[in-house]
């Protein structure tokens, strides 16, 4: 590898993508290579520098065009409140099949291994929850409509611990 | 960082998509800046920058609904950010400020470097220099044609991943890479000029 090559896969050497065999050589060649050793100090310095001189930065707004700003959207979503009401009822749609979706596959014993037992340490510390998911288990009865409101806040809660991405129930 | 941005916008987006009155505010509390100060490194006019803050907001609050949060709430609102900074450029064709290529490293025939190298990485560390390195740099970004600029922007300012980087533009990451790249050896070099030259003086 000669210093021109180096200079090439700098970016590659930072962002840790680089084979590590050509990783040590590149650091055999830094090691008694003065020049590059100085030149690569230096690119890296270029983004360490920008990045940190940035996070002691507050980002600022002219403080006029900030007001500007403020007011330019608050009178703009003052027209349309009827779209922002036709999104909450949706988001609301949503939330409510999902909890139908959550206690259909806990009464039909179909959770996931982890979120069974986050629902078991729920229910055994929440009383409500706890009757109303043992009443299924002791009727052998399905649950039918909406859970009450209580219920359907804890479960909502619930399923928001779960990692991004992570599926409540068994496929 | 990440982890704690990450909590404020989970906050955030539940209290927009409820509707809940102060979420627009806590929105511009927490965006105004950053969504500014990208749009002015991208646009680098003020009115311009300015405007498209204004669409950038009026956009997220419209389109929170539909947000699948397949990506994280920043990066789609650095997304919606670039783009729109992007589309007010096209048609204002803007003529490049400095050619690249002159600050690119020299080697010999051999490969070897052209000419002697500085280390000032251990200079640059010194407190006393922040300010005036802030505002070198804030310089030379800006000299930077859009292309290198908003990828230097993204990746190295705001710390975001390569492939972040990459989805808020629509590149693949060995574009991003190499833009990246290409405008670190330009900021290093002049970096490198003007220590010199400071020094010199």
């Amino acid at each position: 590898m000669n210093c021109q090559e180096l200079a090439y896969m700098l970016a590659d050497y930072f962002d840790g993508s680089m084979d590590p065999r050509l990783h040590e050589e590149l650091d055999r060649h830094l090691a008694r290579c003065e020049q590059c050793m100085a030149f690569t100090k230096t690119y890296h310095a270029v983004s360490d520098k920008a990045r940190r001189l940035r996070r002691n930065i507050e980002y600022e707004i002219p403080p006029e065009v900030g007001k500007r700003l403020e007011s330019f959207i608050h009178a703009a979503t003052l027209k349309f409140p009827e779209e922002i009401k036709g999104y909450r009822k949706q988001v609301e749609r949503d939330r409510r099949q999902k909890v139908a979706e959550f206690v259909g596959a806990a009464t039909a014993g179909k959770l996931s291994w982890a979120t069974e037992i986050l629902l078991e340490t729920h229910c055994a510390a929440c009383k409500e929850c706890g009757e109303y998911f043992d009443a299924f288990r002791t009727t052998d009865t399905l649950p039918d409509g909406d859970p009450p409101e209580g219920i359907h806040s804890h479960l909502i809660a619930l399923m928001q611990t779960l990692p991004p991405g992570e599926e409540f129930f068994l496929a | 960082m990440s982890a704690e941005r990450w909590k404020d916008d989970e906050a955030l987006l539940e209290s927009l998509r409820k509707g809940d009155p102060g979420a627009v505010d806590e929105l511009l509390r927490l965006y105004q800046g950053k969504i500014f100060n990208l749009a002015m490194s991208i646009l680098k006019n003020e009115s311009d920058a300015e405007e498209v803050a204004q669409d950038v907001f009026m956009t997220v609050i419209r389109k929170v609904g539909t947000f699948q949060g397949n990506s994280a709430f920043y990066s789609w609102i650095y997304r919606i950010c670039v783009n729109t900074c992007l589309m007010r450029l096209r048609g204002k064709r803007r003529n490049e400020t400095v050619s690249i290529e002159e600050f690119m490293p020299v080697f010999t025939d051999e490969g070897m470097h052209a000419s002697p190298m500085d280390d000032w990485s251990k200079e640059v560390e010194r407190d006393a220099l922040n300010e005036e390195l802030g505002r070198m740099i804030r310089k030379y970004t800006e000299e930077l044609s859009e292309k290198y600029r908003v990828v230097f922007v993204l990746s190295d300012v705001e710390g975001l991943s390569n492939e972040e980087t990459a989805k808020i533009l629509g590149l693949t990451v060995p574009a991003i890479k190499s833009r990246l790249h290409r405008a670190r050896l330009y900021l290093r070099e002049q970096l490198s000029r003007y220590l010199r030259e400071g020094k010199a003086g």
